[in-house]
C-alpha cells in the first residue's frame, strides 16, 4: 500500500506541463514555462542579442585560448610543435575540399563571414532583460570553458574548437532549414570531424568517441533551443497525441502486459520508481547523450526489477513489456520530440551499436507499440477494448473479494435497507390509525347528528307567544316603570 | 555505416539483431556465447537483451554488439525498429518445431525487402541435442538457406555446439561486406548516408498477426 502511493507521488500535474500561455501545447522549464512556438514569439529578439553575445563570448574565450596556447609554447624549444599536425590537417582538408565540395565547405563559409554585429541589436531588447539571458549563456559558457578544457590536452584541440565554434554559428542562421536538413547537417559534420579524428588517433575508436562526445555537448548546449521540436515539424502535435494516448490507456494492468515485475516485492517497486523518474528526467535534458543517459539508467532499474522479481538475466522478451509499462505509468513529458531530438542530434555510433543505443531503440519500440496497441495486443477482445477506451467499462481487478472498506460500506448500506424497510411499516401502521380515526369521528358526528334529529321529533319545538313582562326578570333600562323595584337612593346632604 | 571510416587498423563495430520465435533458444545462444552460461540459476548476469564481444580476426579487433529482439507475436511489427542499420542477423529456429521454421521464412523475406542484401544472414536450427524430435529436415533447411543467399548453421546451445563457429563466421563475412564497401566509398561512389536515421515502422504483415501472443517466456 504504502510504495503505492509514493508511486503515485511521481506523476507531475498536467496542468503544470502546458505553455503558460495557455495555448494548449506542452511548456518546458527551459523556455521559461512556455511552449516552443510562444517562446519563439515571445523571445525571438532576446534571442537574437543572445547570439550576437555568444558569439562574442565565444571570440573572447578563443582569444584567451589562444594566448594560453602561446604562452605554453613560448616556453618550449620547439616553436610549435601543436600546430605541426594542424598543418597537415589542413592541407588534406584542402585536398578533400575540392574534390567533395559539398560537405566541409557549405559549413565553414558562412561562419568566415561573420553576420553584422553590435549595430543589428535592436535598442528594445536590451531595455527588457529576460531571466532566460542570464541563464542560457551560464550553461554554455560552462561548457565552452569545459570544452575547452577537455581539447588542450590534445594536440589538433584547437583546430576541433574552431571547427566545432564555426559550425554552430553557421547553425544559427539555417533557421529556415527543415528538421531533417538540420541533422543532416550535423550529421555530416559529426562524420567527417570522427573521420578525421580516426586518422588522427590511429584508428582507436575509444578516444574518438571520447572527443565526439565532448564536440556534441559543446554544440548541442548551444544549438539545444534552435533545434529542439523545431517549428517546421510536427513534433509538438505528436506530443500532444502520444501523451492523449498514454492517459487513454491508464487501465492498461501489468497482467495484461504479462510485465515480470512484482510490485508487492518493495525493492522491486523501488526500482519501478527509479525507473519512471529517470524516463521523465530526460526531457530536462539539452545534450542528446544526456537524454540517452537518463533511458540506460532507466533500463538499469527496469533489469534489477525483472532480476529481482524473476531471478533469472532478462531477456527482451521481459524487457521490452515492463519498459511499456514504465512509459505507460510515466508518462513522459515530450516524448516524440525528444526522441526526435536524439535521432537527428546524437553522435550515430552511439546510437547505432552502443548499449545506449540499445535501450533507445526499445523505447522507441515501445512507443510504436504504445501508438499502435490493440485488443490482440493484450489479449482482449475487440468489445473489451473498446469498453474500456471508451471508459464505459474498467477492467476486473484481479481480487475478487471484495476489501474490508468495502465490505464496511455494503453492511452500512444494508442496515439503512433494513432501517427503511421499517420506517416504511410503521408509516402504514399510523396511517392506518389515523384512517380508523377519521372514520370514527365520521361515524360519531354521524351519531351526534341523528340523536339531535331523535330529540327534535320527539320534542318538537313550540313556539309562545312572548311571556308577559312581570314574567321577565330582566333588569334592565327597559323595565323603568316596575313598581315593586324601592326607589332609588337619593344623594343626602349633611350639613356640618 | 556501423563500422565507421578512416586507416586500414581501426576496429570493426558490428551490430548483429537476433530474431526468431519466441522459446527457440535465442537467449539461450547469446548467454551461452558470451558468458558461456546456459539455464544458469546463478544471477551474475543481470541481462541477456544487449551483449557484447571482442573479437580478434587475423589481427583486426571486432567489437559485436549482439541485441536480443522480442519475440512474441504481438512484438512482430516492431522489428524493423531493431534492425535498421545492423550489418548481420541471426535467425533462429528450434529443429523440433516446423513452425518456428516457417516464422524465420518470413523473417527472410521481411529482411531482405527492407535492407537488401546489405545484411549478412544466418539461418540457425537450434537444439540439435534433442535429434530424435527433429521435425525440419537438413536438406529442406540448407537448401532454403542457400537459395536465399544465407549461410545455415546447426547449433545446440545445450551442449554449446556449433555456436563458436556460428558467429566467427559471420564476423568474418561481415567484414568482407564492410571491406567491400570501404572499396566502393574509395572509387567516389558514396551512398553510405542514404539509411542513417529515421525511425520508421512498417505495418505488419497481415497474415504474420494471426496467433495471439503469450508464450513461455514468463514462466
Ligand atoms: N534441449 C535444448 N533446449 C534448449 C536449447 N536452447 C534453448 N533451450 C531451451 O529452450 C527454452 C527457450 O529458450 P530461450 O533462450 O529463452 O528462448 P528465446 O528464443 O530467447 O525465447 P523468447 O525470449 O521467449 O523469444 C528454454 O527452456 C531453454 O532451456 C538447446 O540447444 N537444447
Ligand atoms: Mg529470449
Ligand atoms: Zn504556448
Amino acid at each position: 500500500m504504502s510504495h503505492r502511493s509514493e508511486r503515485r507521488g511521481i506523476h507531475v500535474d498536467q496542468s503544470e506541463l502546458l505553455c503558460t500561455k495557455g495555448c494548449g501545447f506542452y511548456g518546458n522549464a527551459a523556455w521559461q514555462g512556455l511552449c516552443s512556438k510562444c517562446w519563439r514569439e515571445e523571445y525571438q529578439q532576446t534571442r537574437h542579442k543572445q547570439i550576437q553575445e555568444d558569439h562574442a563570448l565565444a571570440e573572447r574565450l578563443q582569444k584567451e585560448e589562444e594566448a594560453a596556447y602561446a604562452n605554453n609554447h613560448q616556453g618550449a624549444t620547439q616553436p610549435q610543435p601543436a600546430i605541426a599536425p594542424f598543418s597537415k590537417f589542413e592541407e588534406r582538408k584542402t585536398k578533400e575540399k575540392s574534390r567533395k565540395v559539398n560537405t566541409m565547405t557549405k559549413f565553414f563559409t558562412p561562419s568566415a563571414k561573420t553576420p553584422p554585429k553590435k549595430e543589428s541589436v535592436p535598442g528594445e531588447a536590451l531595455s527588457t532583460p529576460s531571466p532566460s539571458v542570464s541563464r542560457k549563456p551560464l550553461e554554455t559558457d560552462r561548457t565552452t570553458q569545459e570544452f575547452i578544457d577537455f581539447l588542450k590536452t590534445l594536440k589538433p584541440g584547437r583546430e576541433i574548437f574552431k571547427q566545432c565554434r564555426a559550425f554552430t554559428e553557421s547553425m544559427a542562421y539555417k533557421r529556415d532549414l527543415g528538421a531533417d536538413e538540420l541533422s543532416e547537417c550535423v550529421q555530416d559534420f559529426y562524420q567527417n570531424l570522427s573521420d578525421r579524428l580516426h586518422t588522427h588517433f590511429k584508428g582507436s575508436s575509444e578516444r574518438v568517441e571520447s572527443v565526439m562526445d565532448e564536440v556534441e555537448r559543446y554544440m548541442m548546449t548551444r544549438l539545444y533551443e534552435e533545434v529542439f521540436c523545431p517549428e517546421t515539424t510536427d513534433d509538438e502535435k505528436k506530443d500532444l497525441a502520444i501523451q492523449k494516448r498514454i492517459r487513454a490507456l491508464h487501465w492498461v494492468t501489468i497482467e495484461m502486459l504479462c510485465v515480470p515485475v512484482d510490485e508487492e516485492i518493495p525493492e522491486v517497486s523501488d526500482n519501478v520508481v527509479k525507473a519512471i523518474t529517470d524516463v521523465i528526467e530526460m526531457d530536462s535534458k539539452r545534450v542528446p547523450r544526456d537524454k540517452l543517459t537518463c533511458i540506460t539508467r532507466c533500463s538499469k532499474h527496469i533489469f534489477n526489477a525483472i532480476n529481482t522479481t524473476k531471478k533469472e538475466a532478462a531477456s527482451a522478451d521481459d524487457f521490452l513489456p515492463t519498459l511499456i509499462y514504465i512509459v505507460l505509468k510515466a508518462n513522459p513529458p515530450r516524448l516524440q520530440s525528444n526522441i526526435q531530438y536524439i535521432t537527428r542530434f546524437c553522435n550515430p555510433s552511439r546510437l547505432m551499436s552502443g548499449e545506449d543505443g540499445y535501450y533507445f531503440t526499445n523505447l522507441c519500440c515501445a512507443v510504436a507499440f504504445i501508438e499502435k496497441l490493440d485488443g490482440q495486443s493484450l489479449n482482449l477482445s475487440v468489445e473489451e477494448f473498446d469498453l474500456y477506451m471508451s471508459g464505459q467499462a474498467s477492467p476486473q481487478r484481479p481480487q475478487a473479494v471484495p476489501s474490508p472498506a468495502c465490505s464496511a460500506a455494503f453492511s452500512q448500506m444494508n442496515d439503512s435497507l433494513d432501517l427503511l424497510t421499517g420506517l416504511g411499516v410503521r408509516q402504514e401502521r399510523v396511517m392506518e390509525g389515523a384512517r380508523r380515526l377519521e372514520s370514527d369521528l365520521i361515524d360519531w358526528r354521524d351519531g351526534v347528528e341523528h340523536k339531535v334529529q331523535d330529540v327534535l321529533e320527539r320534542f318538537p319545538l313550540e313556539m309562545h307567544p312572548p311571556a308577559s313582562p312581570t314574567a321577565s326578570s330582566a333588569i334592565d333600562a327597559d323595565n323603568v316603570e316596575n313598581d315593586h323595584l324601592p326607589s332609588p337612593l337619593q344623594p343626602q346632604l349633611f350639613a356640618g | 555505416m556501423a563500422a565507421g571510416g578512416g586507416a586500414g587498423n581501426k576496429t570493426y563495430s558490428f551490430k548483429v539483431v537476433l530474431l526468431g520465435e519466441g522459446c527457440v533458444g535465442k537467449t539461450s545462444l547469446v548467454l551461452r556465447y558470451c558468458e558461456n552460461k546456459f539455464n544458469d540459476k546463478h544471477i551474475t548476469t543481470l541481462q541477456a537483451s544487449f551483449l557484447t564481444k571482442k573479437l580478434n580476426i587475423t589481427g583486426k579487433r571486432v567489437n559485436l554488439a549482439i541485441w536480443d529482439t522480442a519475440g512474441q507475436e504481438r512484438f512482430h511489427a516492431l522489428g524493423p525498429i531493431y534492425y535498421r542499420d545492423s550489418n548481420g542477423a541471426i535467425l533462429v529456429y528450434d529443429i523440433t518445431d516446423e513452425d518456428s521454421f516457417q516464422k524465420v521464412k518470413n523473417w527472410v523475406k521481411e529482411l531482405r525487402k527492407m535492407l537488401g542484401n546489405e545484411i549478412c544472414l544466418c539461418i540457425v536450427g537450434n537444439k540439435v541435442d534433442l535429434e530424435k524430435e527433429r521435425h525440419v529436415s537438413v536438406e529442406e533447411a540448407e537448401g532454403y538457406a542457400e537459395s536465399v543467399g544465407a549461410k545455415h548453421y546447426h547449433t545446440s546451445a545445450k551442449l554449446n555446439k556449433g555456436i563458436e563457429e556460428l558467429f566467427l563466421d559471420l564476423c568474418k563475412r561481415m567484414m568482407e561486406t564492410a571491406q567491400a564497401e570501404e572499396r566502393a566509398k574509395g572509387n567516389g561512389a558514396s551512398q553510405s548516408t542514404t539509411s542513417r536515421r529515421g525511425v520508421q515502422i512498417v505495418d505488419d504483415d497481415p497474415q504474420a498477426a494471426t496467433a495471439a501472443g503469450g508464450c513461455c517466456s514468463s514462466a
